[in-house]
């Protein structure tokens, strides 16, 4: 049984935030990650990091950006906060060694970014989150005292009474399984994209945390809101940055035509990333896209240099995932699943409704984003959000009851485990997933129907009732992908079926939520939160009131 | 056809057996060699180390002084000399603060650096500028049957491949090609990549000789009889240091190890004393007599 | 789509080593990461192998492929098919396998970790509270892409001096090490190109090997040519590998040709050379006698460009990037903005590029 103050969960940006904020508390810390730190999916992010910076800019205009790219959505209290950190954030990274780009002056440089007043995305070519990463882990790596138990895979988040008592984790390596006790537990697992087949988040991405935080107890919140990305490559759904437009890429049809002048006449290609994405959807579904069902995205107008220097990783991810030079040639784009704005619903400490459990991250809602996340946010979010939610389980754990996590709580996560591993035959967990990637494709994209909904809801409750016969046929204890897929496959599940429930209950169309029975935003009836939470009936859904501090909702023209 | 003839340092000292064996085949290959007293050491790496834009501007002055003569192309013999001249070449091209440097120091011994010569390998030269390796057949007056050689290109003639634009940094086949053309039989082995160990002979040599032995070991293992280098510092590893090679190894590899106008000239008919294999600290024999020529015994 | 066979090295965690030869049909630009999954979620779950985000950002997913270290998920089968005819997955090298493809990383951390990655803050010069410390674009192009490395350990696995001496700190490492030296946020220029004089700096062979194995163009061993020269000029001779070196050019100043006989004298010394004796003595036998040349035609002419092209300016020029570096891909800098520091004999400060607003009047 390993002991800590306060236990992290995944190891991305918010996590090693998180980290690094309660062992300079003073706190024993333990990070568990089921990849090496720098290999999280932080380090997918491409375009950059927002903070009001410029000269006209302010944090003021940042908030009633956030705000009304989340289609007020989001709670203003929570952006607020977002939006005053943004700054001295990303100074404080800089400080951690950081690579960012430089403008002349030697000030920090700033590209033009969706849904932003002003050029207020501080950046690292196209690698900002692999920078950001890297500086992270190297401030990381000066404390001696955290504990990063690398490739470790939790199993099991225990909870009594409303109170966290520690976690349950595989060693990936070994096949251990182990309780690691905690005062306070931060979730900070990142995304559970991979519900969709047609994804830019990495195969890791399956949502453990938030997933084991929701069996546990906790509140999800939002998760009917699923971001699309407008531009990625269809095949692969790599990501290609919105930074692209952001220096100036342009966005066409099959018949040549700048589409997004009827879309979003003043901010064009950067409007916000709902309306990007449903103008690139509407083109293709009414016949003028590309034959291949895309439109273009097209950079050849910026010139080599700044492509080859500003663009460098998606210059190779056009060469080796699709076989273009962006140089010379049109990239052929198509919106992907991108981000779940959904996740643990904290407050804006962090706090979940489990004493002792944080979130931090795309893991968890604040709410910051609403219904549509602004690009640049997300990497900001998990450095805001990893900070105050490590200093305040620090905080808590200072003064709070030793944990009551037991040998027992321990077997019988063991045992649960087992039961899947030890089944001698059932259905492979990859057969499950596709069918599950599939349902998610075809129904829960970019326009709902409550058609489609229910169908999702159906073949998602169908697919569970597969799962409880899933098959792990590798048995082996050491770095058992076979198993851990599994295990992965059950937290999407849970999400997945989260998610579709939310999606059928709102009834309005709101920021990423779009649905086609309901085609406009219904403030009335709509401006709130719907949390969600497990029931031996399934999914119980319940209300949150979203907080309005100084933006009453209006129309949204971009 | 018409060259500057680079030999570099070792090639005109320690290992004059290469220089002997590239004047007899060259003029069979059609190559004619013009010689510059006035070339000066290529740098051999070491200087780019300790200082890079000396290392720049010394070879600027050794491609100036071929392109003084109106030649195109500087044919080396020795890999390394081949990467380095081709590093400074490409320093040139890139760095313009260095260019001007070095062409005002230029400017200053009254000469001048355009960048219309192109340093290539004599390997290379077979392969790119007299045909291919197959217009080697037609020469063959000894067909080197019953030799199985292990060829081992030396670091610099293949990489890095975005300066040096031979061919496949990590899979590459001219050599073997040329091999085959000779009629000897080429031995696949993941060594003939790798590195020779020469760079650190004078920092850790046990560390280098085992480099070296790990190599030969590895040509031996896949059925080498004898190897073949197109790089006289290549050459002093694997064979002038080969007993201590044996030694971090633990095998006694007794491998004849060519130069790679050796192997052409023994293709070619030549007497192999007069193409200097006795200069070899490894005997050559158990080769030669494959060859039906006289063993020399070392 | 073809016909790709496939062999893949199953074993560790206590079952033999074998290879498993698996037919797929594929699309020639088929990622092998993509086979291997489609292996894995089609034919055997049991393969295990190590990957994320498929997309060469996370590092995870380098094994060989056909000897050659390589990231599976952009690494296509179809030109490595049609060179060598058959597609061999291994894991990588140089690190212990757990299974199957996937190794032990512990000695590829074990060294990023002994290289101190984290910046050493200079007393003289702390960071500007609440603000960034100014650099100039010139100044940030040194090292603007020394991010993209993603620790994939591609070199590592790839690099033949670790295989053959486990002193050395690896490719990966010292490239990191390049990045913190030129920073001018870090403060420990010198104090981290004495460490690393002393460990092993001098073990890279430059065989390049690292370069051509980096998907990410982070070319290692030419970051360590930098370090190498950045130690050279900041440190002078002391260990054999700076004492070669220096002694080196030296050398070749004096004729214009390598005197043999010298160079053994000038990096091993004394001692060292008479250790060579044997060795001189038996090439002697072979009629190699190390004579020392006569002076090229023109030597002199060397003088005036060790003359011109000494000092130690340069150390702002030579690292990675931009019109005053070696690799010309970022920005480029206008020569003013590129002017060296003065330079003077010892100080760090001096040595190393400092940010242009890093004065006193930036930090009262």
């Amino acid at each position: 049984m390993q002991k800590h103050d306060v236990l992290v969960v995944g190891a991305g940006l918010a996590g090693q935030r998180a980290a690094l904020e309660a062992v300079r508390a003073g706190r024993s810390v333990g990070v568990l990650s089921k990849l090496h730190p720098l290999r999280s999916h932080s380090a997918a992010a491409q375009g950059g990091i927002n903070a009001s910076l410029g000269p006209q800019d302010s944090p003021k205009d940042h908030i009633f950006d956030t705000v009304k790219g989340s289609d007020y959505l989001a709670d203003q209290d929570a952006v607020e906060i977002l939006c005053n950190d943004a700054g001295p954030t990303v100074i404080e990274m800089e400080h951690f060694g950081t690579i960012f780009n430089r403008a002349p002056d030697g000030s920090l440089d700033r590209r033009a970014f969706g849904g932003a007043s002003y050029n207020r995305t501080i950046f690292s070519a196209d690698r900002t989150g692999l920078a950001l990463l890297q500086g992270l882990y190297e401030e990381l790596s000066r404390e001696k005292r955290i504990h990063v138990f690398e490739e470790w895979t939790a199993i099991d988040i225990v909870a009594r009474q409303g109170v966290v008592q520690g976690v349950v984790a595989l060693d990936r390596k070994s096949g251990a399984i182990e309780g690691f006790s905690a005062r306070a537990v931060v979730v900070a697992t990142g995304p559970f994209g991979r519900m969709y087949p047609n994804t830019t988040n990495s195969h890791a991405s399956t949502g453990d945390g938030t997933a084991l935080a929701y069996r546990a107890g906790a509140f999800l919140k939002d998760m009917e809101m699923v971001q699309f990305h407008p531009t990625c490559l269809p095949g692969s759904w790599i990501l290609i940055t919105e930074g692209a437009r952001g220096e100036g890429g342009i966005l066409k049809n099959g018949k040549g035509e700048r589409f997004m002048t009827r879309y979003a006449p003043n901010k064009l290609e950067l409007a916000s990333r709902d309306v990007v994405s449903r103008a690139i959807a509407t083109e293709v579904k009414e016949g003028r896209g590309f034959p291949d069902g895309t439109c273009h995205l097209e950079l050849m107008h910026l010139g080599k240099e700044k492509i080859t220097t500003k663009l460098q990783e998606i210059v190779e991810f056009c060469r080796n995932f699709a076989g273009i030079d962006p140089v010379v040639e049109a990239i052929p784009v198509y919106p992907g699943q991108h981000y779940m704005m959904g996740g643990v619903s904290t407050n804006p400490r962090a706090e979940t409704n489990i004493t002792g459990l944080y979130a931090a991250g795309e893991a968890a809602c604040v709410s910051v984003h609403g219904a549509n996340r602004l690009g640049a946010n997300s990497l900001l979010e998990t450095l805001v959000y990893g900070k105050i939610a490590g200093a305040n389980a620090a905080t808590y754990a200072a003064k709070a009851p030793e944990s009551g996590l037991t040998q027992a709580d321990v077997d019988l996560a063991t045992k649960k485990l087992h039961v899947i591993w030890d089944r001698k035959q059932g259905e492979s967990p990859a057969k499950i997933r596709q069918d599950l990637q599939k349902v998610m494709k075809e129904n829960v994209g970019i326009y709902r129907t409550p058609e489609e909904l229910l169908t999702a809801q159906k073949k998602v409750a169908e697919l569970k009732g597969r799962y409880a016969n899933v098959y792990v046929q590798d048995k082996s204890t050491t770095y058992n992908v076979n198993l851990t897929d599994a295990l992965e496959l059950g937290y999407l599940l849970d999400l997945a079926e989260c998610i579709v429930a939310a999606a059928i209950l709102r009834t309005e169309s709101r920021g990423a939520h779009v649905r086609l029975d309901f085609p406009k935003r219904d403030d009335a009836n709509w401006l709130k939160h719907i949390l969600v939470q497990a029931s031996p009936a399934g999914p119980k859904l319940s209300f949150l009131p979203v907080t309005v501090t100084s933006y009453q909702p209006m129309e949204r023209h971009y | 056809m018409k060259v500057a003839y680079y030999p570099g340092c070792v090639a005109q000292e320690s290992g004059k057996e290469l220089d002997l064996a590239t004047r007899a085949v060259a003029p069979r290959l059609g190559i004619e060699l013009q010689d510059f007293p006035s070339f000066s050491c290529c740098g051999s790496g070491f200087i780019d180390e300790s200082n890079y834009a000396l290392n720049t501007a010394l070879n600027a002055r050794n491609l100036a002084i071929a392109e003084k003569a109106g030649l195109a192309t500087v044919m080396t013999v020795c890999s390394t000399c081949q990467g380095m001249l081709k590093l400074a070449k490409r320093n040139l091209a890139e760095n313009k603060v260095l260019r001007a440097r070095a062409d005002k120091v230029l400017a200053q011994i009254g000469m001048e650096y355009r960048g219309t010569v192109e340093p290539k390998h004599m390997l290379q030269l077979i392969v790119e500028d007299l045909g291919g390796a197959e217009k080697l057949r037609p020469l063959v007056k000894r067909p080197l049957k019953g030799l199985k050689v292990g060829a081992f290109y030396g670091c610099h003639i293949l990489r890095p491949h975005d300066t040096m634009n031979f061919e496949d940094p990590e899979d590459p086949h001219s050599f073997e090609d040329v091999i085959r053309a000779l009629g000897a039989e080429p031995v696949d082995y993941r060594g003939r990549v790798m590195c020779c160990g020469f760079p650190i002979q004078f920092v850790r040599p046990k560390t280098g000789q085992k480099l070296a032995g790990k190599q030969i070991l590895d040509a031996k293992r896949n059925g080498a009889n004898a190897m073949a280098t197109p790089c006289p510092l290549c050459h002093i590893s694997l064979d002038t240091y080969q007993k201590e090679a044996g030694r971090e190894v633990g095998d006694d590899l007794q491998m004849p190890v060519f130069h790679f106008p050796q192997l052409v000239g023994l293709a070619l008919g030549m007497d192999p004393i007069a193409l200097g294999v006795k200069r070899h600290l490894v005997d050559t024999s158990s080769a030669l007599e494959k060859l039906g020529t006289v063993g020399v015994p070392a | 789509m073809v016909r790709v066979p496939i062999e893949v090295f199953r074993g560790g965690a206590g079952t033999p080593n074998r290879f498993d030869k698996f037919e797929l049909e594929l699309e020639e630009h088929t990622p092998i990461l993509t086979a291997l999954l489609k292996i894995r979620d089609e034919i055997d779950p049991t393969l295990a192998a190590r990957y994320s985000c498929r997309q060469a950002i996370c590092g995870s997913c380098a094994v060989r492929v056909n000897g050659k270290s390589r990231l599976a998920c952009v690494t296509q089968v179809g030109p490595e098919l049609a060179k060598r005819g058959k597609l061999r997955i291994e894991p990588m090298g140089n690190q212990p396998v757990l299974r199957d493809l996937v190794v032990d990383q512990k000695p590829f951390w074990d060294r990023y970790h002994r290289i101190e990655p984290y910046l050493i803050p200079d007393p003289a010069h702390p960071m500007p509270v609440g603000k960034e410390n100014p650099m100039s674009p010139e100044q940030v192009a040194q090292f603007q892409e020394t991010p993209r490395c993603i620790a994939c350990a591609s070199c590592f696995s790839a690099c033949p001096a670790l295989d053959s001496d486990p002193d050395f700190l690896g490719p990966m490492a010292l490239a990191k090490l390049f990045r913190f030296v030129v920073d001018p946020r870090d403060g420990a220029f010198h104090q981290r190109l004495e460490t690393v004089q002393n460990q092993s700096l001098w073990l890279c062979l430059r065989c390049n090997l690292c370069v051509e194995a980096c998907p990410k163009d982070v070319r290692p061993a030419e970051r360590i040519v930098d370090l190498k020269w950045m130690a050279n000029q900041e440190i002078g001779k002391r260990e054999p590998g700076s004492k070669h070196s220096i002694g080196f050019a030296e050398n070749i100043q004096e004729g214009g040709l390598l005197n043999e006989r010298r160079l053994a004298m000038d990096s091993l010394g004394l001692i060292g050379t008479l250790g060579q004796l044997p060795k001189a003595i038996t090439m002697m036998r072979h009629g190699r006698s190390i004579k020392k040349h006569p002076p090229i035609q023109g030597r002199e002419q060397l003088d005036v460009i060790y003359n011109a092209m000494s000092g130690r300016e340069d150390l702002q020029h030579r690292p990675m990037s931009g019109e005053g570096g070696v690799r010309g891909k970022a920005p480029t800098p206008p020569p003013a903005a590129a002017s060296p520091p003065p330079a003077t004999a010892t100080t760090t400060a001096a040595a190393k590029p400092r940010p242009s607003g890093e004065t006193k009047e930036a930090h009262p």
